[in-house]
């Protein structure tokens, strides 16, 4: 475990309380047995363990928490939270540090997932559905890799595996219920 | 039987083969499939990551959709990650203050008596592996299937319900019934890394790297998927992986549904595995099942 100086820890569970508050997680029942860590498929491209972000949670260590690039390296793939002895939903207390990283515009470098994430919910809002060809292309071009799977893309055209245009499906619908959630959330 | 059909966005596009496949093979079966009205898309991958209050009334909306289908009580979800959002959803409505959130935003009625199920689910629970093997025209004897499931079909067992989490048979045992032989593998709940196809495609091209290598050592010469997203990162992205760790795996990609079709008589052409990014004509031919 990377070793911090003791002048740079702030101990502080407001963190730790706003995680459980959004989600409903309690990080204070991890005891570091490190089941996660080892069942973790994304592991080796991540600057810590979820184990190591678990204790970050606790010890209100935000800034090794949010600004490395581990929670943006979870794929999400339920591994963790299936195997916790304690039951604590690890990736769902990731995905509720993402919310909030996102929120405050907390980033590590080079990371599409935010852009990813809101040009996908921006289809959903205006089409109902995600629309697969737009959302790859406006993600390369956005993130400055225009060219990025184009051989793939033209391939997957070829055999009729990509519409040009998308489906609007009642747009309407959806875009009051996203506005009627943003009233909600006043 | 009758069951509402969630198909989810995938299946409208990039694995359209899988939506053409299940819609044959339940019609083979005599499941009758009713496609949910005006379904919405689930929020997949960003919602739960993004907003949390939409990661799941998306999907209750869809829910609730469901009850004005036909009135019907059982929704077929072939993709896994709809499954997932869909089911995480129930679990997380047994909370009645989200749930009176959720209503407000879908200003619908939540119904709270809606079995999600599986295309997995469905075959092999609802139609049974032994009524399936009795509608076997065509053997599928000389396929070797290593049975992928991937993260979100089994996981987290809270959610699905699933007792074998770890290392489901469920898939084994339908494969088996077509006349098929199946490997034991280690990597068949292993993650592919769906969700960052897009944004990491570097961790996608490791992680899938492992499954086709397991898959391939294991002595398979195929492998069977029932997520939209494996198939596409296993099937789509060899070539990626061949040139960049200087492989050369060539392995064909099945949906399971693809698998009963052809077992159960229908044209390779029909089910639209001639669609597949690795090429599965050649690998047909040579065993007679084109």
């Amino acid at each position: 475990m990377k070793v911090v100086k003791q002048e740079n820890i702030n101990l502080d569970s407001s963190f730790a309380q706003e995680i459980a508050k959004l989600s409903g997680e309690n990080v204070f029942l991890c005891y570091q047995c490190k089941k996660c860590a080892s069942g973790c498929p994304s592991r080796m491209f991540m600057d810590s363990t979820p184990t190591e972000l678990m204790r970050y949670a606790q010890l209100g260590m935000v800034d090794e928490a949010m600004k490395q690039n581990t929670i943006w390296y979870c794929v999400s793939c339920q591994t963790c939270s299936t195997r916790c002895p304690q039951d604590i939903d690890i990736a769902h207390v990731i995905d509720t540090m993402r919310i909030i990283g996102q929120q405050k515009k907390i980033q590590s470098d080079n990371n599409k997932l935010p852009l990813f994430n809101r040009l996908w919910m921006t289809m959903i809002k205006y089409m109902g559905r995600a629309y697969e060809a737009g959302l790859v292309a406006s993600l390369n071009l956005f993130s400055g890799t225009p060219t990025k799977d184009m051989v793939l893309g033209m391939k997957m055209m070829r055999k009729g595996k990509l519409k040009l245009w998308p489906s609007f499906r009642k747009p309407f619908a959806t875009m009051k219920m996203f506005s009627r959630a943003k009233k909600l959330k006043k | 039987m009758k069951l509402a059909y969630y198909p989810g966005c995938s299946l409208h596009s990039s694995s359209v083969e899988y939506d053409i496949s299940s819609r044959k093979v339940c019609a083979a079966l005599g499941i009758e499939l009713v496609e949910v009205k005006d379904w919405i898309c689930c929020g997949s991958s960003p919602a739960h990551q993004c907003d949390d209050l939409m990661s799941v009334a998306l999907p209750a909306k869809n829910l609730a959709l469901v009850r004005q289908t036909d009135d019907l009580k059982q929704l077929c979800a072939p993709c896994a990650s709809c499954y997932s959002r869909l089911k995480v959803t129930q679990q997380r409505l047994t909370d009645n203050d989200l749930k009176k959130d959720v209503e407000t935003v879908i200003d619908m009625e939540y119904p709270e008596d809606i079995e999600v199920l599986h295309m997995l689910d469905v075959v092999v629970e609802k139609a049974g592996t032994e009524t399936i093997k009795e509608k076997v025209v065509k053997s599928l004897a000389g396929m070797k299937v290593a049975c992928y499931y991937g993260c979100l079909m089994t996981r987290p067992p809270k959610v699905t319900g699933k007792k074998q989490f770890e290392n489901p048979t469920q898939m084994e045992s339908l494969v088996e019934a077509l006349g098929a032989e199946t490997v034991d593998w280690n990597m068949k709940t292993f993650c592919c890394g769906a969700a960052f196809a897009l944004t990491k495609t570097d961790v996608v091209l490791e992680l899938t790297r492992k499954i086709l290598a397991d898959a391939e050592s294991s002595g398979a010469n195929a492998i069977s998927v029932g997520c939209p997203l494996c198939h596409a990162n296993l099937d789509g992205r060899q070539t990626q992986i061949n040139s960049k760790f200087k492989t050369n795996f060539h392995i064909p990609i099945f949906y399971f549904t693809e698998l009963m079709g052809l077992a159960l008589g229908i044209e390779a052409k029909e089910l639209g595995i001639l669609k597949h990014l690795t090429d599965a004509k050649k690998f047909l031919n040579e065993r007679a099942l084109v």
